[in-house]
This record gives C-alpha cells, structure tokens and sequence, in this order.
C-alpha cells in the first residue's frame, strides 16, 4: 500500500467513525439502512460471480430478521444468538433449494429466486405465529455491556462491524483457490467444467455463503427497526440489491454495491419533494446510467476521472496485475 | 493398447442424427486425427467423449473404464481435457491466471488451508505457479504472461486454451481446431508442440480442418461424414481413400 492509499484509508475510517455526530438523527437512521442494504448488494455481487443473478435476497433477507425477532420473543434468546441460527437456517433451507435448482442452470435458479421471495413474504403474513401483515411484537433491544442499541449511533457502528466481517471473509474466499474456481465458472462455464470445476458444488457453496450473511443483515435490519413486517421483504427490495450492484459498478465486487447502496438509497430520499414521481426519476436514472455509464460509478472513477486527475499514476495495468497476486484479476 | 474406445455411440438432436453409430479406437501414445466436412459431427464426438452431450445410444470406455454418463468435470478428473475450439477463455483475466485456473484439479490444499492462506495453501500455491510459468514458457506466452487474454491476438489465444488444457495434467488432450486461423508460422510452431507434447507421454486426438497438419502430425486418421464413419487408416491410406476423395469433392485437395 502506497502512502496515498494508507493516507485515503485512515481519512476514510476518521470519517465512518465522526459520522454519526455529522449529521441529523434521520439521515443517520438512513445510513443505518444503507448498511444492512450494502450486505445484500455484497451477496448478490458475490453470487453474480457464479453466473448465478440472485433475485432470492428478500427471502432471506426476511428469514434472519424473523429468526432473530422470533427467538428473541418466543424463546427469549439473546440477540447474539439468534445471529448464527439465522444463518444456519438460511443456509440449511438454501441447501434444500440449492440441491433441486441449482443443477438446472442459471434460468431455473433466477426464477425460483423470484418465486421464493414472493412465498417467503407470503408465509410471514399469513402464518399466524409469525404475526401476519401487521408484524411480529416490538423487539426488546439487545445490549452489549453498558452499550444499548437504543441509541442509533450504536446501531450505526454495530453495521460497520458486520459490514467489516463481510468484506474481510469475501475478500479471503475471493483471494483464495476456491475464488479462482468460481471466477472460473463466471467467466466460462463450460472451460470450468472441462478444467475439472465441478460448476453445481461450487455454485452451491457460493449462494449458501451469500445466505448466511444475507440473513445476518436482516437480523441487523431488526436491531434498527424493532419488528419484523412481512412488508419489509418485498420483491422490489430485490429489484433494488441488483440496482445497487449495477449502479455501483458490476467489475467491482466488494466496493461497488457498497457505493451502489449509498447512491440508490441516497437520492430517491432527496427527490421527496416530487414523491409521487419518484420510482420514474430513479428508473430512468438507472437507466441512464447503464447505458452511459455500464462500468458504474466505480468504472467511471477508475477509467475516467482518476487518470484525468493524476495523469502521473497511469500505469501499464499489465505490470500492475502481477503484483497483486491476481485476485482481483477477473474483476 | 486402446486407452479410448467409443463403442457404436450415437447421438441425435430431434431428428438430426449428428452421430451414427461410430466406434473408434484411440491407442496409447498416438496422435489420432478426426476429419471430416463440416456438419460430419468432429466437434460433437468431442462433446459426447467429454460428457458436455449425453449419448443417445452406445458406451465410451477410457483406461477400462466405462466413462459414458458422467459429467464434464468428471471426466475431466478420469484425464480427459479438451482445449476449446471456439477461443473460449476466461477473456478478462491474464494468461498466467488462465493457466493458474487449469491447476484446479491438481493444488489442492482443502477448503480450510486456502480460506485462511495458511502456509501450507501458500506452498501448493507456489509451487502451481511455478509450473504454470513453466507450462507459459513450453507454449511460448512467456512474454505475454501478464496481458489479458481478451487482449491477445489469436494464435496466442489458441495457444492459452492448450496451455490450460496441459495444466491439468491430461492423460488424454483433445484440441479442437489448434491450428484454424492461424498464420503459416504459427501453425508452424503449434505443430511442433503438439508433437513435444506427444513427447512428455500424453495421448492426443486433434479435431482440425487444416490437411497439412492433419497428414504431418497424425499417427491414425478417422474420417467422418454426416456423423458415421466412412474410413479409418494411416495418412497415406486416408489420402488415396476413393470415398474421403468424393466426401471432400470439390472442397478441399487431399
């Protein structure tokens, strides 16, 4: 790392952590959002990496966040707890869906992804020990020694953590030979198969691993909002994980749906004035941007405004490439 | 000593018959050729052998083993491994990652070393990369083992696709169409490392349009023609052969 870039990262973590003193309680309450939303933005951009385009994430989404209320409320367990078991139940029940679908290629598991999130939204509101459409019973807040997430700042910094752990497994599993495999399989899966990539393992294993932190970002989504409503999970918040993704830039797995999320979640909150018109401003701009700007904003910084303003740091990306050991070489 | 034998397989898409009953021998340590006009059903032999099409009819049987049924990644781990005939390569990364991704099959450290980059995934990693360097250097891409694959011109990206293919170690190497495209001088140099690579002990059948190559290389020739075969032999029996000589009338000079 360069004295720039160890210069950038320190500015950037003063930032994160001044934050929530910076701005009003409900822009932060917005932020909040933005990082349960850029864990599942994480997730689908993980699991584009199979080929596999994830329109389940609401589904799961909503299986941790009433994992964690109704653990919390029926068996008073600790919040804590609840985390790992919502997980493992997103992926045990993954797995079952993994085994029929994801044999079956990338059309059969894109489909049952939509039909999945339309189901899941359905067996919340009308099983009546989930509390039907009107929610489960107000959480009670979980605390860490003196800290109680009463406080949003709290919450906030509770979101960077688990932010923190997302990137740092994803970056492990992404640099790693189980990475090279799936980069293998994205780009090519009839090479990967031919080169002994056995495609529906790793595909399964790679969606699994998106469902575990899929569901932790819902049972972090329940910290903020202190009840689980079948409304919270609906196929449009799908719709939104692909946008985040699009917006932020396809190529650039980690920092992309991150960017994505603040962008997408961010402006439709300043179009409120016109609010009746706002899904059309945010489509078109979505639509705009794919087709002026298909690198997302990520891909425009890196092509475009960063060789413009510090024309001296354009170098060959050939000898670039091998330093870095190649992990993001596919990106 | 047969290591391949395809036994009156048959493969038909609706009512196209694109294999008829074709049985074919390849032996241990030869260069087999497979040609025929386009549409005979070469590149679907390929794609029944390495389990990318399942049969219709018949039985494929590799080292003793009956391989017909299993899927491509299985096949793949028996030894079979194809280099693509379309430059199907993993177009964004470089050449040295492409190869890095042929060793699949062969560092594996287990799940748990490579999440966490133990010392252990670090050594099989290094030691794949050596001969991933090595195998870059065999097929002549040293110079370009860093550029993007989707970048490089053709006959280097022909050369890749072997280059990948050799990195998994095969037993048996089918190249679809090694040479198509190519200038005289870098077929030159393909032909020549296909028969290096005879050399190290590996097996290889060659599906190609290109007849000098075919004639130059070839231990055995198979020829075919709407999906049966209709001669099999040596170069020379192959070029006289009155039925090869009217399937190609007036397409190509034998």
């Amino acid at each position: 790392m360069g004295k720039p870039a160890i210069l950038g990262t320190v500015v950037l973590v003063l930032l994160l952590v001044a934050l929530p003193w910076l701005v009003n309680p409900y822009v932060l309450q917005v932020l909040v959002l933005t990082l349960a939303y850029s864990m599942l933005g994480l997730a689908f951009a993980f699991t584009m990496r199979v080929g596999l385009p994830r329109f389940d994430v609401a589904a799961w989404w909503g299986v941790g966040a009433y994992t964690t209320a109704m653990l919390m409320l029926k068996a008073g367990l600790s919040f804590w707890l609840t985390l790992p078991i919502g997980g493992l139940i997103a992926m045990a029940l993954g797995w079952v869906i993994c085994k029929v679908v994801i044999p079956r290629g990338m059309m059969v598991f894109l489909l049952a992804g939509m039909v999945l999130t339309m189901a899941a939204q359905q067996i919340f509101a009308s099983v009546p020990f989930f509390g039907g459409w009107g929610g489960t019973d107000v959480i009670p807040l979980p605390t860490i020694g003196p800290i109680s997430f009463a406080d949003k700042r709290a919450v906030y910094f509770l979101g960077l953590v688990f932010l923190g752990i997302n990137l740092v497994v994803y970056k492990a599993l992404f640099s790693s030979k189980i990475g090279r495999a799936w980069n293998a399989i994205g780009s090519s899966l009839g090479l990967a198969g031919s080169v002994g990539v056995d495609v529906v393992k790793y595909r399964t294993a790679n969606v699994l691993i998106g469902n575990f932190f899929i569901a932790l970002s819902g049972s972090y989504l329940v910290v903020s909002t202190m009840v689980a409503i079948p409304t919270m999970f609906t196929f449009a918040n799908t719709i939104n994980v692909m946008m985040y993704v699009v917006v932020g830039g396809m190529a650039h797995t980690l920092a992309g749906p991150i960017i994505g999320a603040l962008v997408v979640t961010f402006i439709p909150e300043y179009l409120r004035v016109a609010k009746e018109y706002e899904p059309i401003i945010t489509s078109a701009a979505i639509i705009l941007i794919i087709i002026f700007v298909p690198g997302g904003i990520l891909g425009l910084l890196k092509n475009q405004l960063w060789p413009r303003l510090f024309p001296t740091h354009r170098q060959n990306p050939t000898t670039a490439s091998d330093s870095e050991g190649g992990s993001d070489g596919a990106a | 000593m047969a290591l391949l034998e395809l036994r009156e397989v048959s493969k038909s898409f609706g009512r196209l018959q694109a294999v008829a009953d074709l049985s074919m021998t390849v032996d241990k340590g030869e260069i087999h050729s497979l040609i025929g006009p386009n549409g005979a059903g070469k590149t679907t032999v390929f794609n029944l052998i390495t389990g990318t099409f399942p049969l219709s009819a018949g039985s494929i049987v590799f080292n003793d083993e009956n391989i017909s049924g299993l899927e491509p990644h299985q096949v793949a781990r028996k030894g079979i491994i194809r280099s693509f005939q379309q430059t199907f390569l993993f177009m964004q990364s470089t050449v040295l990652e492409n190869v890095l991704t042929g060793f699949h099959m062969q560092c594996r450290a287990g799940a748990f070393h490579e999440f966490l980059h133990t010392p252990k995934a670090r050594r099989t990693e290094g030691a794949c990369r050596k001969e991933a360097l090595e195998i870059i250097d065999f097929m002549n891409l040293g110079p370009v083992r860093n550029e993007v694959a989707g970048n490089l011109p053709h006959g280097h990206q022909k050369a890749l696709g072997v280059s990948i293919a050799l990195a998994c170690h095969p037993i048996l190497l089918l190249l679809d169409e090694p040479v198509t495209g190519m200038n005289p001088t870098e077929t030159g140099e393909m032909v020549e490392r296909i028969k290096r690579i005879r050399e190290r002990g590996m097996t290889i059948v060659i599906v190609e349009h290109d007849m000098k190559v075919i004639m130059g290389v070839s231990d055995k020739i198979t020829v075919l023609n709407y999906g049966s075969k209709i001669a099999e032999g040596l170069p020379h029996e192959i070029r006289q052969n009155p039925q090869v000589i009217e399937a190609y009338l007036g397409r190509e000079e034998l």
